[in-house]
């Protein structure tokens, strides 16, 4: 029998002598990142305080939003180990006559706990992906659940690319990705894929140009720039902010765009900015993070939540 | 087998549970829900039917300030937004039957769909009536909805007896919503009320216009009317056996209709009472002033021990008296004044009744002749309405629309009150009969003086189930009608409704969507209370099959008022075609009008085979007035001179 309800997984697996527990982890549905900078590439010359887009411009054809969920909970522990249960889930919308439908939707769970305990639960986690922690440390329940943490981050990551791979397989929309393009050399190459970046906790710039870039003004994009680090999947990028900042936060409606590194990429910068623009509306209200959240984003992941299961 | 597409799916969260009676589910934007949708829901184990009772949409949108954010402020922007929000169709249903019925439970969490043909039958519980060997369905109109059309049958024994009886419509003037629905329901009754129980007639009283004049004519009916006729079972014919009773105008000739066209003649008969007729109901034109307790006693003297039987009394008469009509009533007061003036001066009392109120009773009675002109008739020769021999299937139409409306109440507290009269003895010809009075909240207003007609419709609606005399009423203000008359009505009607109206407390029940549905109700859809329904259902029904009044008036325009002389000529010609006019007009000239009238009620009454002959014979020979005699002067015994001045 499947065992799809973490009520009763966790039943079943104190069945087999753990230690049952819940402990739903701060920020459990998001992925953690660390705060650096790291110097990028300059590609066009254009002062980084900002160049006019133009006015926004509706999107001229169908497009498709993808996003990904992830959550996960300690469900036991063996002995000081944890075992800990996700769900992770990534899916896109396309829009079509201004409508949104669902293209395509992958799911998986995850038990993710110490080789040996894994192997006493086998028969108890029927229907999810057993995922081993590294073997050989000494049990430490912290370390563990980071461990475990990582895990869930980087199957999530894995579910949407092999999305995005499915849809753009069925489909050469626009597909804009929640986040970086740098999850696949393939995406990367995608002259039709965009990475949309709320995050700002890896910076491009410092100093002076630092500053001129995230007090962007609304409407304003920064210059084309290559961004450090991404050998394997190189693209270029630009910031844009979609609402005026003052008064607000300095990252208020400032969004990272990420496009194949091509010379296309840099000829239509500015239009699709201005394509950005207008997904302004519909406000992405109430999240908290609306003034960076496109409403397609959004989208995919109320239709996430709204369909998992625990 | 295709299953069926799910149009929508139960939720229920702490804030919009699902309880036993009542269940939210949200369907698509575009989807054939709408108010009054009758929906199935499927959950393991159970199936429940429920009708949409209310509707809600909302967006994703958490603030009108946010759309206005979103769109700059610019409204002509709001609606250009590349991605629509997710929008929500919500809706509330009421629910009509679960199945399994026990243990009644919460609606479960389920796919909704569309209910069919056999759910509309299974949710409305018309499967109790509708199955087995003797149905009792009569069809009523047809649900329509999602590409649905389902017949919805009332049940007879609830809309004629015994279980429940009556039905009574509600709706705005001017639509003849109601006029129709009656209309269709009296045909569809006729067709279809089931054998076994019985036989059926109609009785309906015509208070305005030409609402009812017709009914023998048919309709000009369109394809899709009569679609819907063939799609209930029905045909759509006008009524086969009709009569219509209107009395004389004051003229005592010429019949107080629109009914008068001569090709309608036929079936169009006077309705003409005597004294007999009109006495018990006495109390209808004559107040409390009027009749004290010392008139009364004197009029339940006459009623008992003068009026259709021999009277003997020495002081009055040598010979019995006869009082029969108003004329002789007035003679039989003319012989007890002149009793008391000339042969009992000593005394005011004539049989222990005062002079005064016998004074009081003559000058009240008499005027009943006079107030009541054209229905009351001094000479005492009656037509009525056939009872005892009121056909199965016939209808009878009384034309009282260019009444008085205290004669309008004569009228129906009369024929109602002989109604029950004869459905008691089970000698009326039918089993059951269907009265139909519109403008009910004139007969029984909720505030108003207690009248008879009052006390007589509340007696019928409470009472008139058992006898199988049947109240179809109708009012634009049903809260302006006496709730018990009304609330006695097992099926309840609602056309097209004022907002006035709706808000009042009597409605409290229904949803604003209802409300707002009923407020703006098409003409040909009804709102259909029905005692198997446990919720209201809007149902729509064809035009009835008999030419409307005002299509009536322009195919039978009324005939102008003809004068004495060619209208008695009418009259007997149509009894005998072979009567030439100025026969009749020979035989009248220089008699009284009065005396012409009273032979042709001989004649009327009758019904003679050679009717110029009785007709000439009821006028009497004419009688030459005699010659004034020649008057000698008498002189006077003492003149006193020749002076002539």
């Amino acid at each position: 029998m499947t065992t799809r309800n973490w009520t009763r997984l966790r039943r079943a697996v104190a069945a087999r002598g753990f230690t049952p527990a819940t402990w739903i982890p701060a920020a459990s549905e998001g992925r953690a990142e660390e705060a650096t900078i790291r110097l990028a590439h300059l590609l066009e010359d254009l002062p980084i305080a900002g160049h006019p887009v133009g006015p926004p411009e509706a999107w001229p054809e169908a497009v498709g939003f993808l996003d990904g969920t992830q959550r996960y909970e300690v469900m036991a522990y063996a002995g000081a180990s944890p075992v800990v249960v996700a769900e992770i889930a990534a899916a896109v919308l396309e829009r079509r006559d201004r409508h949104l439908h669902v293209a395509q939707v992958l799911r998986r769970r995850l038990v993710i706990a110490r080789p040996e305990v894994l192997e006493q639960l086998e028969d108890a986690i029927v229907g999810h992906e057993a995922v081993a922690l590294p073997e050989g440390g000494p049990v430490h329940p912290v370390l563990d659940f980071q461990l475990a943490r990582r895990e869930v981050d980087s199957a999530r990551g894995r579910l949407e690319v092999e999305t995005g791979n499915r849809f753009r397989a069925a489909s050469d929309a626009w597909l804009i990705v929640d986040g970086s393009l740098a999850e696949s050399p393939q995406w990367a190459l995608d002259g039709r894929m965009l990475g949309v970046s709320k995050s700002h906790a890896t910076l491009p710039f410092s100093g002076t140009q630092l500053e001129e870039y995230l007090r962007l003004p609304a409407g304003s994009r920064s210059p084309v720039f290559q961004p450090a680090g991404r050998e394997v999947a190189p693209v270029y990028s630009w910031a844009l902010r979609l609402w005026p900042w003052e008064g607000k936060d300095l990252m208020h409606g400032l969004i990272r765009v990420e496009a194949a590194a091509t010379v296309e990429t840099l000829a239509q910068a500015d239009q699709v900015s201005r394509w950005l623009l207008a997904e302004r509306a519909p406000v992405s209200t109430p999240d908290p993070r609306w003034d960076r959240l496109l409403y397609g984003i959004r989208a995919v992941e109320e239709f996430l939540r709204a369909s998992g299961e625990r | 087998m295709n299953q069926p597409v799910a149009i929508g799916r139960v939720v229920a969260t702490e804030m919009k549970p699902s309880t036993p009676h009542q269940f939210h589910f949200w369907t698509a934007r575009e989807s054939p829900v709408g108010i009054g949708a009758i929906v199935r829901v499927d959950a393991p184990g159970r199936t429940v039917i429920g009708i949409v009772t209310d509707g809600f949409a909302y967006s994703d949108l958490l603030t009108p300030i946010h759309d206005v954010i979103g769109a700059d402020g610019d409204p002509a922007l709001a609606g250009s937004a590349p991605t629509e929000r997710a929008e929500i169709r919500l809706y509330t249903a009421a629910v009509l039957r679960q199945i399994p019925e026990e243990p009644l439970q919460p609606v479960p969490l389920g796919a909704v769909h569309m209910a069919d043909d056999a759910d509309v039958v299974s949710g409305l519980r018309m499967d109790a009536f509708m199955s087995g060997e003797k149905t009792t369905g009569i069809p009523a109109g047809v649900y329509a909805a999602g590409g649905l059309e389902s017949p919805i049958y009332l049940d007879a024994d609830f809309l004629l007896g015994p279980e429940a009886a009556h039905l009574n419509i509600t709706g705005v003037s001017g639509l003849a919503t109601k006029t129709s629905a009656v209309e269709f329901l009296l045909s569809s009754i006729f067709q279809t009320f089931p054998a076994h129980k019985g036989s059926v007639a109609a009785i309906c009283f015509n208070v305005k216009g030409p609402d009812l004049c017709f009914l023998d004519q048919s309709a000009d009916l369109g394809d899709e009317d009569r679609r819907l006729y063939a799609r209930l079972g029905l045909h759509a014919e006008p009524f086969a056996d009709v009569r219509y009773y209107a009395p004389y105008k004051g003229d005592g000739v010429n019949l107080n209709t629109l009914r008068t066209n001569e090709a309608l003649a036929s079936n169009t008969v006077p309705l003409v009472w005597g004294l007999r007729e009109v006495l018990d109901y006495a109390e209808v034109l004559l107040n409390k002033d009027d009749v004290d307790a010392k008139a009364g006693g004197f009029i339940d003297f006459l009623k008992e021990r003068v009026i259709g039987r021999p009277f003997q009394d020495a002081t009055l008469s040598d010979e019995p008296l006869e009082v029969k009509s108003f004329a002789d009533l007035e003679d039989f007061f003319r012989r007890i004044f002149e009793f008391m003036e000339v042969q009992s001066k000593t005394s005011e009392v004539w049989r222990n009744h005062h002079l005064a109120t016998i004074r009081k009773v003559r000058n009240r009675l008499g005027n009943i002749s006079v107030r009541a002109k054209g229905l009351v008739t001094d000479d005492g020769q009656a037509s009525d309405l056939p009872w005892g021999k009121v056909a199965d299937r016939s209808v009878h139409v009384v034309d009282v629309a260019g009444l008085e409306p205290v004669v309008q109440d004569l009228v129906f507290a009369r024929i109602v009150s002989k109604l029950r009269e004869h459905l008691e003895r089970r000698d009326l010809g039918v089993d059951h009969v269907v009265v139909f009075v519109d403008e009910l909240n004139k007969y029984a207003p909720t505030d108003g003086p207690e009248t008879y007609v009052r006390r007589m419709l509340l007696d019928l609606s409470e009472r008139g189930r058992y006898l199988g005399l049947v109240l179809f009423s109708a009012q634009q203000f049903r809260s302006q009608v006496l709730r018990r008359v009304v609330g006695n009505a097992g099926t309840a009607l609602f056309g097209r409704m004022d907002m006035d109206e709706i808000s009042s407390p009597g409605y409290a029940t229904l949803s604003p969507a209802t409300k707002a549905k009923l407020a703006a109700l098409p003409k040909g859809e009804l709102m259909v209370r029905h005692p198997h329904f446990t919720q209201p259902i809007f149902v729509r029904f064809p035009k009835p099959p008999v030419l409307r009044g005002r299509d009536g008036m322009e195919r039978f325009p009324a005939a102008v008022d003809l004068a004495f002389d060619d209208a008695v000529a009418r009259q007997l010609v149509q009894l005998d075609r072979g009567i030439r006019p100025n026969q009749v007009k020979d035989l009248i000239a220089d008699r009284t009008e009065e005396d012409v009238r009273r032979a042709l009620a001989a004649v009327r009454q009758k019904r003679p085979e050679d009717v110029l002959a009785f007709f000439r014979k009821a006028l009497g020979g004419r009688v030459a007035p005699d010659a004034p005699r020649e008057r000698r002067a008498v002189p006077p015994l003492n003149p006193i001179s020749d002076e002539p001045y």
